[in-house]
C-alpha cells in the first residue's frame, strides 16, 4: 500500500469537485452541529430534571392581611388554625415531609435570593410572602391530590406547585432538543445525498484512472480507498466546524440557559468534548459509508 | 495458458449468444490472431479471459485457474498475469509516458525502488528511449500504442491481450508496433491479438483463429486473414 498514492488520488477527487466538496463539509457541518446541540441539550434536561425531582416541593402559602384570595378575608389564620392544616398534610398518604417557613424566614430567604438585584431587594417588606408550608411529596408526581385539597381550605391563600412550574420549562428545553433533532435529521438526510453526489462525480471524473487501475489488477480496496477517505475527510472537516460552532452553543446557549434559569447543573466541558468527539466519529463513519455505498453502485470492480 | 471448453455467451436483453459452444485451447508463448467481422464475438472473447464477463455456460481456465471457481477478491490477481492493449491506447493525458507506465505498477503497490528500475527498461524495450517525459499529447498514434504495449508489459504478465492494437494506426507503423508485440512473444508471453488487419495477418503468419457468429470457423497455425475479408 503506498501511502503517498492513496493520499494524492484524494487530493486530486477533493480539488477537482470543490464546490461540492464545500457544499458537502457545510451541510456535514451544520447536521453535526445540530445533532450535537440536541444531545446537549438532551443531557441538560436530564441531568437537571434528575436535580430537580428531589428538590421540588409544592408550596401552602397561608392567609395573611395582603392576600387577593376573597376566600381568606384578609386575616391571617391563628396558631390552632395553622397547626390544624399542618397536621392534615401531615396525614396525607402522599406526603413525606412538611416543613414550615414563618413570614420571617421567607422574607430573609429573599433579601439573600436577590442580593445581586439590589431594586428588588430594596422592595421586599417583611410580610411580604405570608407563612408557609413546604410540602415535600413522596413522588413529586402525585401532586394532584394534595393540590386539590389544598386549594379551597379555608386559611389557604395559594398552593404552588413547582413541579408544575419546572415542567413548563423542561417542555420548552425539550421542545428545542427535538427541533434540533429533527432539523439534524434532515440535513443528515442531505448530506449522505450530498456524499453520493460528490463521489459519483469524483468517480465519473476518474473513470479513466479507475479503468485502468481496474485492468491492471489494482485490489478493490486500492481503488476504492481514495474515494472513501474523500468522504471521510470532507467528513472530518466539517466535524471540526461543528466543533466549533458546537462550542459555541455551549458557550451562548447552554451558558445563558444556566445564567438566566439558575439550572444548578451545569453541562462541563468534558460533557461536550464527549459529544464532539460522538458527533464527529458519526459523521466520519457516515461519509465513509455512503462512498462505500455510492461506489458499489457507479465504480464497477 | 487459456482454455475454453465449450463456452456460451448470452448476454442479458439479447437472444442471439456472443459465443456458441466455442472450443480454443492456447498454450505458453504461443501467438493468436483472432479475426472476424465485428459483432462476431472476438470482445467478448477477451473479455471473459479477463473475467470481466462470466460464461453462460462452459469452462474457461486461465494461467492454470478454472475461472468459475476465482472469486471475485482474487480476480485483481489473475488480471496482474495479463496484459492489457487497446485500439484507443487509454493512456492518462495529465500524466507523461514514465508516469503512464509506473502508474500501472504504483496501484498494484509494488515498491518505489523496483518501478524506478523497471519502468526505463520498459520503455526502451518498446523502443521510446529518450522519450519518457513527453506528455502523450506530444506523441504519435504509434508511439502512443507503444506507452500502452509497455505498461501492459511492465509486470510482466503471462499473458498479453490486444483488441486491435493496430486499428488507429498507418500501415507503415502498424509494422512497428507488430514487430513490438513479437519481441515480448519471444520472452515467452502468450499473446493474443483481436484484429481487422489482413496485411499484418498474412506478414506474420501465426495461428489464426477465425470467429463467425459466435463460433469458431477456423483454427489454422500459420495461418492467413481468409478469402472473405482479404480486403477489410
Amino acid at each position: 500500500m503506498r501511502v503517498q498514492f492513496v493520499l494524492q488520488e484524494i487530493w486530486i477527487g477533493l480539488r477537482r469537485n470543490l464546490t461540492m466538496t464545500i457544499a458537502l463539509i457545510v451541510t456535514v457541518a451544520i447536521a453535526m452541529a445540530l445533532f450535537g446541540t440536541g444531545v446537549l441539550l438532551k443531557m441538560q434536561v436530564d441531568k437537571s430534571n434528575n436535580y430537580w425531582s428531589d428538590k421540588v416541593e409544592v408550596s401552602i402559602y397561608l392567609c395573611n392581611k395582603l392576600s387577593a384570595n376573597p376566600n381568606c378575608k384578609k386575616t391571617e389564620p391563628n396558631q390552632s388554625e395553622k397547626d390544624a392544616i399542618r397536621k392534615q398534610l401531615e396525614s396525607m398518604p402522599q406526603v413525606a415531609k412538611v416543613v414550615p417557613e414563618t413570614a420571617q424566614e421567607a422574607y430573609q430567604r429573599a433579601k439573600e435570593q436577590f442580593k445581586d438585584s439590589p431594586g428588588i431587594a430594596g422592595s421586599i417588606q417583611p410580610g411580604d410572602i405570608p407563612d408557609s408550608f413546604r410540602v415535600k411529596l413522596k413522588d413529586p408526581k402525585n401532586f394532584a391530590a394534595v393540590v386539590a385539597q389544598m386549594s379551597n381550605r379555608e386559611g389557604v391563600d395559594q398552593v404552588v406547585n413547582e413541579r408544575a412550574i419546572l415542567d413548563k420549562f423542561f417542555k420548552i428545553l425539550s421542545g428545542l432538543q427535538w427541533a434540533a433533532l429533527i432539523i439534524a435529521a434532515i440535513q443528515l438526510i442531505a448530506a449522505v445525498l450530498l456524499v453520493a453526489n460528490t463521489i459519483r462525480l469524483s468517480a465519473f471524473n476518474r473513470r479513466r484512472e479507475t479503468g485502468i487501475m481496474r485492468l491492471v489488477g489494482a485490489s478493490n480496496v486500492y481503488i476504492q480507498l481514495p474515494f472513501v477517505l474523500e468522504g471521510a475527510i470532507a467528513g472530518l472537516v466539517g466535524g471540526v466546524f461543528a466543533a466549533i460552532l458546537l462550542s459555541f452553543s455551549k458557550v451562548f446557549l447552554l451558558g445563558r440557559l444556566q445564567k438566566n434559569l439558575q439550572l444548578a447543573t451545569p453541562l462541563g466541558w468534558l460533557d461536550v468534548t464527549t459529544v464532539i468527539v460522538a458527533s464527529m466519529c458519526f459523521g466520519i463513519l457516515l461519509c465513509a459509508l455512503a462512498s462505500f455505498l455510492t461506489l458499489r453502485r457507479y465504480l464497477k470492480i | 495458458m487459456i482454455h475454453f471448453d465449450n463456452v456460451t455467451k448470452v448476454y442479458s436483453h439479447q437472444s442471439r449468444p456472443a459465443l456458441q459452444g466455442v472450443n480454443v485451447a492456447v498454450e505458453k508463448g504461443e501467438f493468436v490472431f483472432l479475426v472476424g467481422p465485428s459483432g462476431s464475438g472476438k470482445s467478448t472473447f477477451l473479455r471473459l479471459i479477463l473475467k470481466e464477463e462470466r460464461p453462460t455456460q462452459g469452462g474457461i481456465h486461465v494461467a492454470g485457474k478454472d475461472l468459475s471457481r476465482l472469486s471475485n477478491w482474487k480476480v485483481p490477481h489473475l488480471r496482474r498475469r495479463i496484459g492489457c492493449v487497446f485500439q484507443d491506447f487509454r493512456l492518462l493525458p495529465n500524466k507523461n509516458v514514465y508516469e503512464n507506465v509506473a502508474f500501472a505498477l504504483e496501484v498494484i503497490g509494488k515498491p518505489r525502488r523496483f518501478i524506478r528500475k523497471v519502468v526505463p527498461e520498459v520503455i526502451d524495450l518498446v523502443g521510446l528511449e529518450g522519450k519518457a517525459h513527453r506528455m502523450p499529447d506530444e506523441l504519435s498514434g504509434g508511439e502512443q500504442q507503444r506507452v500502452a504495449i509497455a505498461r501492459a508489459f511492465v509486470n510482466r504478465p503471462m499473458i498479453l491481450l490486444a483488441d486491435e492494437p493496430t486499428g488507429n494506426i498507418d500501415p507503415a507503423t502498424s509494422i512497428g508496433i507488430m514487430k513490438v508485440l513479437d519481441r515480448i512473444n519471444r520472452t515467452g508471453t502468450t499473446v493474443v491479438m483481436a484484429t481487422h488487419d489482413a496485411a499484418i495477418v498474412d506478414a506474420f503468419r501465426k495461428r489464426v483463429v477465425e470467429l463467425e457468429d459466435g463460433r469458431v470457423v477456423r483454427d489454422q497455425s500459420r495461418g492467413v486473414y481468409g478469402q472473405a475479408y482479404g480486403g477489410v
